[in-house]
């Protein structure tokens, strides 16, 4: 990392009016390197926060954007979010064409007012303004001024230069200062790259970067938000919806949390409490209780998003999502951490990012992070208990794509601590495919098959249980789309939620399955599991693979032939293994009419340099003909 | 047998005797189902569904429109509980007037050991939001809930706006078991009434007497000075009015699937919407809304928002005069003012047939549909032709079947040259071309809207065919490598959709797309020719090499002869088909392929040559191919000529797609010479 610190004794005063450099404004004026990959060009971009006082922030942003096309109209980025505690004091656009003329101007009241809640939302009193603007021709700027205030000094906004993949940057900067008394401390993560620039003085710290070129999105690599530059910023003192206080440390911040946000919330009814000491009575064994329980909260409660004043940060009171039978993710944590407790057993409020990408809370950054909230039971001998406690349908322990694999975030009465939860192994996350297969004298197959998927793939396939038959039609004929004219005979789906293990009975039939050619057929052997997956091509691949999850698929399907025909030649046996995975395919010849086809298919997690990428790539295609291999029968 | 149907209907009767739909008589029995009675895969269905819209006269404001809703819920299982959260949207005019909901009441049903338990929903838990600067919302979400609940609510909106009465919706995505509707319309208003979708709903309709009553305030005074006593009487009096009452009683209806290939699911659902044709009120003259098309067409074209735009000139006339100065060609014309409107003000994405402003949109270069396309209609009659906008209802919007005004959302332009061809045109999108409208545009018909304000039809499914064809020139070697060049031909649609994703896309980006799209093919030379010349076909080439093109079995070869580019899935997968097929345009879709087959190889077989057709001449299938040395030729045609096609052909349309998936997968078989 390079950085360059500056000691200035001279404070800087900062005034701010439009940015002076005209050339900022035209469209012509920007290095080749940033145009690459990029549909938005941020031209310059300063951040100025002033803590007043921990229980004041004010923040002027200012941005000027140039758009060549379409896909970058989202970057001009004119959103400001504002609540009770947080007020918009000015708001402005102006709009310049290709030459740097101004053509529009977009005041305060010109923009879009509307609720903040999304689909997921049943109320939220955030609000946001945002600019609507139909560009007339590309490329055009956008400069971009927004003043704000906020009482809530929790959530300092991180430096962010970029925040998408095709945006480049020219020039962004960042600075924060604050009163005696308080202390800021800030985390550099990703600039290894880049120039940045550091200059710390005794009340305010600023940073400035120049020259980020675009990056566009690609196959298997590190999701965004966990490689893009990010500097984290928190105060040691801060308030939240008027509850100050100090940290330090993420025991100290999670001492803060237990008892300013959670601690008074469990205020279990009566009714309900003597109702889990008697489904839990006679109950020794805590994870036989904690099962109890979590069905309990299953079969009573749902997830529905509420976010109102505090009630954004803190949970719901237990007596009201007893009353309602509903709440948000730490509602209803919350709500299980307190049944549990009067089950006699011990849990824990654990804060984390969810996403099927494993974005990590900062180990050594103590600061409001996180977007979701899980349960963890702790155990003295292996592997902690974690719950996910916003779904209906989830077995006991099994969080699946969402929290997996990850640093999350623990808060106990003593304080926080990091801790990392339930990662799914290759083995763990098995799929095995049982079948049989008949093939007619005419080409036409029946087949029936038992899948059972375990680990990350009941992740992928426990939602079937509740489709209809209908929907349930058609997702068989699309996993099997590669056999025309396929009609299903019988579905019948088992989900063992005790063992966490999905079980899928099916039998089907298709007319013209193996093709015949004169006097022969063509038999395609991998009936029932067929990858057609291969990972996309890039001219030359920039960003580093990544595996997020492994897998293991075994498959073992019995094909009786037509009696008519005789095998003519078939293909070899296969066998690869890399340090992506491993490949294996047996055709083994039961008697002159059943051949047995077996394959086992494996995938490893793991990070790997960009120049593996086309390794990869390679073992996947090859996976791809291998599962392509048919058999040659000709009549007897 | 008798005895038993006797002991069914019975049943039956007495079940239905035991629903009690009054708010708050929730049955044990209706707890107590598990399974929906009339649809088993249903989630949750309506047991009670009630509107009633009336109009109320309140003294000093006038009339007010009312309208009651009383739901009654069943959940059968976790996934049924989308169905417990309400949303109420509430319109806010420009002036202040608005929508207000009140007597929100709601109560979940739970049977727990048998009894029956009722939560009640909680004021606090009831919220109001501004969602934009011309809607509020009141959302709510039922406490309390477990599979086999009941939840059921009632609430009262009151509104000022008269003309907007709520279309009656009478069939959702779970089933309704009871539904009653009832709108009653006082002598002073007449409503026209609009059915659709597939079920067969007639409101009974009965006159009722109705009355207003007015409670005056007299003040006399008498007497004088310090004596004087002043008196306030008070008096009423009533006036009696006829009023229309419109009831509807449905039951069991069904519950309404999406299904691929339709335009808007909401063709299909069944509705009736009142629309206001005229109000008579006592003394004074009638004021008509809609009635007929040429009423609507009438109406539409005296707003201001429309008429009057249209009539405006002087902001265009100094650049229009100068842009045609030197040409006299109506044709060229067309093409040149066309052109014009596009290059100069863009679609900011809203709908609507009204204009907002279209000198504002003119000087701003930015504008709705309605701006642009009624500044388009004229500049054209500026020019002197004869051009005419025309009422369109998008894709999505559904279709118009009743004159109203709110049946459109969206106008297009006519024009018709002297030598009698009609052309149609959409400047909202860059890329569109004469008679080649944008997508959204492609739905049934448009209603021109004449100078004089009559009106006529004009169908805006396309009638001529969108082409693409394909030509290939390949060489496979013995590793089963294909090699070799590609060249397509696309028109109208084809290529108005090729260029609304590839014009404005990063080039290397959409190169890269289209390689992955082939699973990794691998593409040089790669060009597109006239991606600006709108008028011209988009003529597309490559020259590529792609592997694992054929099987290699023993000394035999084995491919499909359209290789990558073959169909490989049919789009049709449900058994059953209820609603109509939308393609949106006809199109003709062709591949010829010469393939040159590897040395030391020889032809053993090739598949034989097949047509297939669909009935009604709606579509066919031909292949044919043709080897001779080391040389294969083949030529495979598919043709939809309808751009909707009725579901009774869609077992039929299922076969086609398989038939000739199949088809071009059968195989060409090579041998070791």
């Amino acid at each position: 990392m390079k950085v360059k610190y500056f000691i200035v004794s001279a404070l800087l005063l900062l005034v701010f009016s439009a940015f002076p450099q005209d050339n900022l404004y035209t469209s012509y004026s920007i290095p080749d390197d940033l145009l690459e990959n990029a549909n938005a060009v941020v031209r310059k971009s300063s951040i100025d926060i002033t803590l007043k006082s921990a229980s004041e922030m004010h923040v002027i942003e200012k941005r000027v954007v140039t758009v060549f096309n379409k896909q970058g109209d989202d970057n001009v980025d004119a959103i400001v979010y504002y609540d009770n505690n947080e007020r918009i004091i000015e708001l402005q656009a102006l709009v310049f064409d290709a030459f740097g003329k101004q053509i529009k101007k977009i005041k305060k009241k010109d923009f879009k007012d509307v609720s903040a809640v999304d689909g997921g939302t049943l109320y939220s009193d955030s609000r946001v303004k945002y600019l609507e603007y139909t560009p007339i021709s590309y490329p055009y700027t956008v400069e971009f001024i927004s003043e704000t205030t906020n009482r809530n000094t929790a959530f300092i906004q991180p430096f962010y230069p970029v925040n998408d993949y095709h945006l480049s940057v020219e020039s962004s900067s960042y600075n924060i200062s604050y009163p005696q008394g308080i202390a800021v401390r800030t985390k550099e993560k990703n600039f290894e790259n880049l120039d940045l620039e550091k200059e710390e003085l005794n009340s305010s710290i600023s940073f400035k970067v120049k020259n980020v070129e675009a990056i566009k999105p690609e196959d298997y690599s590190p999701s965004f938000s966990v490689m893009a530059p990010r500097i984290l910023v928190a105060s040691n003192q801060f308030s939240l919806e008027g509850v100050k206080t100090k940290v330090e440390s993420w025991n100290d911040f999670g001492k803060w949390m237990y008892h300013d946000l959670i601690k008074n919330t469990h205020d279990l009814p009566a009714g309900t409490r003597s109702a889990i000491q008697s489904l839990v009575e006679g109950e020794t064994d805590d994870i036989e209780k904690a099962k109890k329980v979590y069905q309990f909260v299953q079969d009573k409660v749902r997830y529905i998003s509420v976010q109102v004043g505090i009630g954004g940060w803190k949970p719901f009171n237990v007596s009201k999502v007893d009353r309602l039978g509903y709440g948000d993710c730490k509602a209803l944590t919350n709500y299980t951490m307190a049944l549990l407790k009067a089950a006699g057993v011990e849990s824990y409020y654990t804060v984390v990012y969810a996403r099927g990408s494993q974005r990590s809370i900062e180990k050594d950054f103590a600061a409001m992070q996180g977007n979701h909230v899980i349960l963890n039971i702790p155990q003295e001998n292996g592997e902690d208990i974690w719950l996910e406690c916003t779904s209906q349908k989830l077995p006991f322990g099994f969080i699946g794509d969402f929290t997996d694999d990850r640093d999350a975030l623990v808060i106990t009465p003593q304080g926080g601590r990091i801790e990392h939860t339930k990662k799914y192994e290759v083995e763990e996350s098995l799929q095995t495919i049982k079948g049989t297969c008949n093939i007619s004298n005419e080409g036409a197959i029946e087949a029936k098959v038992t899948v059972v998927s375990k680990g990350i793939q009941y992740d992928d396939k426990y939602w079937l249980e509740s489709e209809t038959d209908r929907d349930l039609d058609t997702h068989y004929k699309k996993r099997w789309r590669y056999i025309n004219g396929l009609s299903i005979d019988a579905m019948v789906i088992n989900n063992d939620r005790d063992n966490i293990e999905f079980i899928e009975d099916v039998s089907f039939k298709a007319s013209n399955y193996s093709k015949i050619i004169g006097d022969r057929m063509l038999l395609p052997l991998n009936v029932l599991n067929r990858n057609r997956h291969v990972p996309d091509r890039y001219r030359s691949r920039k960003l580093p693979l990544q595996i997020k999850r492994g897998f293991k698929d075994v498959d073992t399907v019995e094909i009786k032939l037509p009696t008519d025909y005789k095998i003519e030649s078939q293909p070899k046996n296969v066998s690869i293994e890399n340090k992506y995975g491993s490949y294996k395919m047996e055709l083994e010849i039961k008697d002159e009419s059943t051949i047995i086809y077996n394959r086992e298919f494996i995938v490893r997690d793991g990070d790997f340099p960009k120049e593996d990428y086309d390794g990869f790539r390679d073992f996947y295609k090859e996976v791809s003909k291998q599962d392509n291999a048919k058999i040659a029968l000709i009549k007897k | 047998m008798r005895i038993l149907t006797m002991v069914l209907s019975l049943c039956f009767v007495a079940s239905a005797f035991s629903q009690n739909y009054k708010f708050g008589k929730v049955s044990k029995e209706e707890l107590e189902e598990t399974v929906c009675s009339i649809d088993s895969t249903a989630n949750a269905a309506y047991l009670y569904k009630y509107r009633k819209s009336y109009f109320e006269y309140i003294q000093g404001e006038g009339f007010v429109l009312k309208t009651e809703i009383q739901e009654r819920i069943k959940l059968y299982n976790q996934e049924g509980f989308d169905y417990a959260t309400e949303q109420i949207r509430l319109y806010k005019g420009h002036g202040g007037s608005e929508e207000k909901v009140s007597q929100i009441k709601a109560y979940t049903y739970n049977l727990e050991n048998g009894k029956i338990i009722e939560s009640k929903l909680n004021k606090s838990d009831i919220f109001k939001s501004k969602a934009s600067k011309y809607t509020n919302e009141v959302k709510f979400t039922m406490p309390n809930l477990k599979p086999s609940s009941v939840i059921e609510y009632k609430y009262e909106i009151s509104s000022p706006f008269l003309s907007n009465v709520d279309e009656f919706i009478f069939q959702h995505n779970i089933p309704v078991k009871k539904l009653e509707a009832r709108f009653d319309v006082p002598e002073y208003f007449n409503f026209k009434v609009n059915i659709k979708g597939f079920l067969s709903v007639v409101p009974k309709v009965e006159n009722e007497r109705g009355s207003i009553t007015f409670n005056n305030k007299t003040r006399t005074s008498s007497g004088q000075g310090l004596s004087a006593v002043t008196r306030t009487n008070y008096s009423t009096s009533k006036v009696d009015f006829n009023k229309q009452v419109n009831t509807y009683s449905l039951e069991n209806v069904p519950a309404l699937r999406d299904e691929p290939y339709v335009n808007s699911i909401n063709n299909y659902r069944s509705s009736v919407k009142y629309e206001l044709s005229y109000t008579k009120f006592p003394n004074a003259t009638i004021e008509t809304y809609s009635t007929t098309w040429e009423d609507v067409v009438k109406r539409v074209y005296k707003s201001s928002s429309f008429g009057e735009e249209l009539k405006k000139t002087a902001y265009f006339q100094k650049d229009i005069d100068a842009l045609i100065s030197s040409v006299s060609d109506p044709a060229e014309r067309v093409v040149l003012i066309f052109d014009f409107v596009k290059s100069q003000v863009k679609w900011n994405g809203y709908y609507g047939f009204y204009a907002d402003d279209v000198r504002k949109a003119y000087k701003d270069h930015v504008g709705n549909s309605g701006d642009i396309n009624l500044m388009l209609t004229a500049m054209l009659r500026h020019a002197g032709l004869n051009a005419n906008p025309v009422l369109v209802s998008t894709r999505t919007h559904g279709i118009p079947l009743f004159p109203t005004r709110e049946g459109f959302n969206y106008v297009v332009t006519w024009v018709k040259l002297p030598d009698g061809s009609v052309t149609l045109l959409d400047a909202t999108n860059k890329y569109s071309v004469p008679n080649v409208l944008p997508f959204r545009v492609l739905n049934w018909q448009g209603r021109i809207v004449a100078k004089n304000g009559g009106s006529g039809l004009i169908d805006l499914y396309p009638k001529t065919k969108s082409k693409n064809a394909m030509n290939m020139m390949v060489k496979i070697d013995e590793e089963g490598t294909l090699e070799g060049s590609f060249r397509s031909v696309r028109t109208n649609h084809r290529a108005l959709s090729f260029r609304n994703s590839y014009n404005g896309a990063d080039k290397d980006a959409y190169l890269e797309k289209l390689e992955n799209r082939y699973n990794g093919i691998e593409i040089s030379d790669y060009e597109v020719k006239n991606d600006k010349e709108l008028l011209k076909p988009i003529i597309e080439s490559y020259k590529f090499v792609k592997e694992s093109q054929a099987d290699i079995i023993g000394d035999k070869m084995y491919f499909s002869p359209l290789f990558y580019l073959k169909t490989s899935e049919n789009p049709f997968k449900l058994e059953k088909r209820e609603f109509p097929i939308d393609f949106g345009y006809p199109s003709i879709t062709s591949h010829r392929v010469t393939i040159n087959i590897p040395d030391g190889y020889k032809i053993e077989s090739i598949p034989e040559a097949a047509a297939i057709r669909l009935p009604d001449n709606l579509g066919s299938f031909q292949f044919k191919i043709l080897s001779r040395g080391n040389t294969i030729q083949v030529s495979v045609t598919s043709q939809i000529n309808e751009s909707i096609i009725s579901p009774i052909h869609y077992e039929a349309l299922k076969e086609y797609f398989n038939t000739f998936i199949r088809k071009e997968a059968e195989q060409i078989v090579l041998t070791k010479a």
